[in-house]
């Protein structure tokens, strides 16, 4: 490739990722990891190999952020990439000047490759397809009989354009962008870690019996735990004290959609939106029934695609505004700031992101152990999940940003109680800091 | 495998305590099997805290001594804010030139532009020849700027195009003492034309050998 070719490689932020420069810091960092469990140990010498082999592969992670006159721009990055060995540290912030620029940096550990990004580059979709190709490399570079199948993308295919599309714009409708006031939701309190440290702690269970189920129920996977947390929060928050339930504000739980699935988009930058559960949890005797039933409403009500169109153009429609296109960055700057706490994170309890099934070629299985994800957690979100599944095994990822374990210990408890079995990890914040 | 017989979980750990309820888990770990995740290690200082602790000191020590030796032996003129800018300066220096972690074209550019402030705030209180810092310090230092940041591009072989913005900032800059000329500030002609000549050769050297970087970076940088 020519020189002055591949210099033209810069990229305007999508849509969503406009946002996450200006509200990020060390203790919201907006960064998500994604990992693969092998079943051996990781030998970093080949992984850098394979990081090198997949940057050429995915243009849109080999760039690093710079600040134009009216918006901030992903360009091209000519520094070298270093793979790191793990820190203790979950989703803590990204330096990019310690990191050559970039905004996400590829761990390893034991027999873990881990992937943490900044919300900016990538969603959880994108994200997961860049650590298959480099995994799927890592594993064709130790001489294993992988084949893609056209779930991995490879060295061999080249880049296209519609990958990095900003479908945000494609698929917006500029006559249906009605903002709807949210009320503040209901925080999730607790003692703070020192330096803005994350606990993690992960269960594994079983696919096909936590399928089992939400199926009891009629609902879906995600519909099933949304209620569950839903329900913890409610049992060892709320009910039993008195002095919250008359100015209850309500649980809303933040549940990231998958676009790609709605729309006919191949984007691997950000594209996706959300739906929310929103309950006002005042009355003593809420049952699991009841909040199913709720969330199950909310889901289905929140998921129409009128509804996904109306969430995503109420953004577009920000981004478009002439006025505010025309003003220079570092004024736009604080407007996306104030915009951000208005409609942000305060509106959240929590937040739910399901990745869902992890597709992997058949001839790279043998050599995966398990999937997960983990999302970063702050001053407001003191404590989120992620889900991801891998065959069998079902593994969600709690982080939080307080000492306390509450709410984990009770999920996990319920679950234990219906009688499925569940494998606890934990990064055992507590102990160091 | 541990497990907690009051969560009912297990979990593959060295570690004593249930991560849910921190009670004793029961059963025995395989300590060959090392830990899922690493232990905490903190971050290492930036700068020895004894070393930044003496500079300080000294730093504060000198500039009593400095005021205390001027207004003691007052005759008319606080000659001692020279020295303390030069010391405040060495901290600049410090905290811009050393410790930061900008690329090298915007620290030159920044300490650049602070020297030349430094400089024309003494020239214009002190001292009968006034003007020597407009006349010749501005331009010569935008001059070796300018040299020092096309050098470095050359020699390290770095990318250029990120320096590229601050090539710029300091090409119009160079332009100022030309104005100020025009204006009849500055008195003296040729060492800002050989300033602004330098500039405009760089300029026109990038434009006939790199014309498209120009415009891509233009693009770049004004996207709406």
């Amino acid at each position: 490739m020519k020189l002055e070719q591949k210099y033209q490689e810069w990229f305007k932020l999508d849509n969503s990722a406009k946002i996450f420069p200006e509200v990020s810091n060390t203790k919201e960092t907006n960064t998500f990891r994604v990992q693969i469990a092998l079943k051996e140990v990781v030998d970093p010498d080949f992984l850098q190999l394979a990081v090198d082999a997949m940057m050429e592969r995915y243009p849109m992670f080999k760039v690093r952020l710079k600040t134009g006159f009216f918006w901030r721009y992903l360009d091209y990055n000519s520094s070298p990439f270093v793979v790191k060995p793990m820190l203790h540290q979950v989703c803590g912030p990204l330096s990019p000047k310690e990191n050559n620029g970039y905004m996400f940096q590829v761990y390893y550990r034991n027999n873990i490759i881990a992937i943490e990004i900044f919300h900016s580059l990538a969603d959880g979709f994108g994200a997961f397809m860049f650590l298959k190709s480099v995994v799927y490399e890592y594993f064709s570079l130790r001489g294993y009989p992988v084949t893609p199948d056209n779930i991995v993308l490879t060295k061999d295919s080249s880049p296209t354009i519609e990958e990095y599309e900003d479908a945000h714009v494609a698929y917006y409708d500029p006559k249906n962008h009605k903002h709807v006031p949210e009320k503040k939701a209901f925080g999730i309190k607790g003692t703070p870690i020192n330096d803005g440290n994350i606990g993690m702690i992960s269960g594994t269970v079983s696919t096909t019996k936590i399928l089992e189920l939400a199926r009891g129920y009629q609902a879906t996977v995600t519909e099933y735990i949304a209620s569950l947390l839903m329900y913890v929060i409610y049992t060892t928050q709320i009910q039993h004290r008195e002095h919250l339930k008359y100015h209850q504000k309500p649980v809303k739980i933040f549940v990231p959609v998958n676009l790609r699935k709605h729309f006919p988009s191949e984007t691997l930058r950000n594209f996706s939106n959300f739906v929310k559960t929103d309950m006002v949890m005042n009355r003593p005797d809420i049952t699991f029934e009841d909040i199913i039933a709720h969330t199950k409403e909310k889901f289905r009500y929140g998921l129409q695609k009128e509804e996904l169109i109306r969430k995503m153009s109420e953004n577009v429609a920000f981004e478009k505004n002439i006025f505010l296109k025309l003003t220079p960055f570092h004024l736009k700057k604080y407007a996306m700031k104030i915009g951000y706490n208005i409609m942000g994170l305060s509106l959240n309890t929590m937040s739910l992101s399901n990745i869902g099934k992890v597709d992997f070629p058949d001839s790279m299985k043998p050599y995966i152990d398990n999937v997960s994800a983990a999302v970063y957690s702050g001053k407001f979100n003191t404590l989120n999940v992620a889900i991801v599944s891998f065959e069998d095994k079902f593994k969600l990822s709690f982080t939080r940003s307080i000492i306390e374990t509450t709410i984990e210990k009770e999920f996990f408890r319920q679950l234990t109680s219906l009688g499925i079995e569940v494998e606890i990890e934990s990064n055992y914040v507590e102990v160091y800091v | 495998m541990k497990h907690c017989d009051k969560c009912h979980i297990v979990i593959e750990t060295n570690q004593k305590y249930c991560p849910l309820c921190h009670q004793v888990l029961q059963g025995k770990g395989d300590p060959s099997v090392p830990e899922i995740y690493p232990e905490y290690i903190p971050q290492r200082r930036e700068i020895l805290p004894i070393t930044k602790k003496a500079l300080l000191f000294v730093t504060v020590i000198s500039i009593l001594t400095l005021l205390g030796i001027n207004l003691f032996n007052y005759t008319g003129a606080m000659w001692s804010f020279i020295p303390i800018g030069a010391i405040l300066y060495f901290w600049v220096i410090v905290r811009y030139g050393v410790l930061s972690k900008q690329n090298i074209a915007f620290k030159l550019a920044f300490l650049t532009t602070v020297m030349i402030i430094i400089l024309n705030l003494v020239d214009q209180t002190y001292g009968d020849h006034r003007g020597w810092a407009l006349d010749y310090v501005t331009p010569f230092a935008l001059l070796a700027c300018n040299l020092a940041m096309t050098v470095i591009i050359w020699i390290r072989r770095i990318d250029y195009r990120d320096y590229m913005f601050y090539l710029f900032t300091i090409i119009v800059f160079s332009l100022v003492p030309l104005i100020l000329y025009l204006f009849h500030v500055i008195n003296v002609l040729w060492p800002s034309v050989t300033a602004f000549g330098l500039a405009l050769f760089i300029l026109l050297f990038i434009v006939f050998f790199f014309p498209k970087s120009i415009k891509d970076e233009f693009k770049k940088r004004f996207h709406l």
